[in-house]
């Protein structure tokens, strides 16, 4: 990871009400960076200021990269259906100024995109699924420095979006991606740096698992050799408890009020009762509950 | 694959170009033929009425293309300029264009230079098609009239596409586009309706090649009409390319 490649700086813009609001972006040098947040948060709006398609009211944009090394690749791509894949493709190169490449560049971007065998079909004729890999293909023929993805799966069936996050997951260190998609678990798996947007504003911006340790609520799953009921009953006395019920296959479900409360008191609360820790492990930390911890809303 | 190839491919690989001669080509082989026979055309409808027409003319066949050629051809060019030029109207594919290309006017550029060249070899085909049947069927028209007419008709139709290009930094569906381009096409003979002020306006050069064929005028008649189109056409053009760059998608 390097210093910043993309920063901004008070980032507004307004559409009444809607839009994205003082927002100051760092996103580092080759990381795999996901934009997520609800429906209307403003993640598009975000992405399309730092491509220059919208223009801000207020604030600074700064990409420490020439603007044929950027290739930006939207939710939904179009093209014209009477060229091939390969035209256009090609297209997207020559635009790029990347005519030096060479021959095989077109190819080498549609096999990675998984068009290999339609190459030479005219694109009017390809799914929805086969033209968000030519979104795709498009954006990697010039092998951009900074890859900006707006929901890149959106479009995909479960086989080709474990494929696509596995070639995105791929180009960390070598690029720095910007992808939004409101598929946390899309996120989790790839992104190395999150930023939380919802109504317009960068609510946390940092590591992943940074976001997962700090906002998830410290819970465990703990199993004793001994009166299970009992000790739940004890543990819901407890002044660091927040809830302790009984789950499911004799174990009991027990959420703290901090990390370190839970870490020190669930295992001298077993030996206070006499009883034997069989197993203790945190309930699943997950980006979806950090970011509903933090956000309050579904994603 | 560069974006003039790119124009080019639109123009050959979709009916566009086809549909362009087709439409020119038909006007200027059949209007002559009609115009020759309408004597007979009209007795074998009239059904034994007498309907006496005037011996049709070299010029008379000329103005019969002119004539359909300056409003159906003029539709079909700004139809087809407008499908080009109308980039914005599907937001996939312009951000796909604005992302990449180093500046609006590298997009605008060829749209309007390729759908304009198009405009203008459909419309000389269809002219010199007229040419030839009139020739064949009625009498010779005069050379140096008929080159100062395509002159001037292929101006216009230049003119026309630029104004097509204004008409589609103004509105992004291409339904608009053609309807704002049609209005401003149709407003101008209106708005030139006073001779004085007619004969500056680039709508004057669409009917230039009848008054040039009869004797009505001669070229530097039309000087003025000529100049103010080919300005206009620039700064439409550059206009156009200034609104398009400061468009949001």
């Amino acid at each position: 990871m390097t210093g910043p490649l993309v920063t901004t700086s008070g980032l507004t813009r307004d559409y009444g009400g809607t839009g994205v609001f003082g927002v100051d972006l760092a996103v580092p040098g080759g990381v795999i960076y996901g934009l997520v947040g609800p429906n209307g948060a403003g993640k598009t709006t975000l992405l399309s200021l730092l491509t220059g398609l919208r223009r801000p009211d207020s604030g600074t944009i700064s990409i420490s990269v020439g603007r044929h090394r950027l290739a930006y690749c939207p939710d939904v791509s179009e093209f014209d259906g009477w060229l091939t894949a390969t035209e256009v493709v090609g297209l997207a190169l020559s635009l790029a100024g990347g005519r030096k490449r060479g021959g095989t560049a077109c190819g080498d971007a549609l096999a990675s995109a998984g068009l290999a065998d339609a190459a030479d079909r005219q694109v009017g004729g390809f799914s929805r699924g086969m033209t968000a890999r030519l979104g795709l293909a498009c954006a990697l023929v010039a092998d951009p420095e900074l890859l900006i993805l707006d929901e890149p799966a959106a479009a995909l069936d479960p086989a080709g979006r474990a494929e696509l996050l596995g070639t995105v997951a791929g180009m960390r260190g070598s690029r720095t991606v910007i992808f939004s998609s409101h598929i946390l678990a899309d996120v989790q798996r790839v992104a190395d740096q999150v930023g939380i947007l919802r109504e317009g504003r960068l609510l946390y911006q940092g590591s992943t698992q940074d976001l997962i340790d700090t906002y998830l609520t410290p819970c465990w799953l703990v199993r004793i050799a001994g009166d299970a009921a009992g000790f739940a009953a004890s543990a819901a006395r407890q002044s660091w408890v927040t809830a302790a019920e009984p789950a499911a296959g004799g174990v009991i479900r027990i959420e703290a009020a901090s990390l370190e409360a839970g870490e020190r008191g669930i295992p001298a609360l077993v030996a206070s009762c006499g009883a034997r820790l069989a197993a203790m492990e945190p309930a699943s930390a997950d980006l979806e509950s950090a970011f509903l911890a933090l956000t309050g809303v579904a994603g | 694959m560069s974006l003039w190839r790119l124009e080019w491919l639109r123009l050959v690989r979709t009916p566009r170009a086809i549909a362009l001669c087709a439409v020119f080509g038909f006007f200027g082989l059949v209007e002559p033929f009609v115009t020759r026979y309408q004597q007979d055309l009209v007795r074998h409808l009239s059904h034994g009425a007498r309907i006496q027409l005037p011996p049709a003319t070299p010029a008379d066949g000329l103005s019969s293309y002119v004539s359909d050629a300056t409003f159906l051809g003029l539709v079909l060019v700004v139809v087809v300029a407008a499908a080009a030029l109308c980039f914005d109207s599907r937001p996939g594919l312009a951000t796909f264009l604005r992302t990449r290309a180093g500046s609006v006017r590298e997009l605008v550029l060829p749209r309007f230079a390729l759908s304009a060249a198009a405009a203008v070899v459909a419309y000389l085909l269809g002219t010199l098609g007229a040419w030839y049947e009139t020739a064949v069927l009625i009498g010779s028209l005069p050379a140096s009239g008929m080159l100062g007419g395509m002159l001037c008709g292929a101006v216009y139709l230049v003119f026309a596409v630029a104004v097509t290009a204004l008409a589609a930094a103004m509105v992004r569906s291409v339904i608009g586009t053609i309807g704002v381009a049609l209005a401003i096409l149709v407003a101008l003979p209106i708005a030139g309706a006073p001779r004085d002020v007619g004969r500056w306006l680039p709508s004057a050069l669409a009917d230039a090649p009848v008054s040039l064929v009869n004797g009505t005028d001669q070229l530097p008649h039309f000087g003025p009409a000529l100049a103010v189109s080919a300005v206009a056409t620039v700064a439409i053009l550059a206009v156009a390319t200034v609104r398009l760059r400061s468009r949001e998608i």
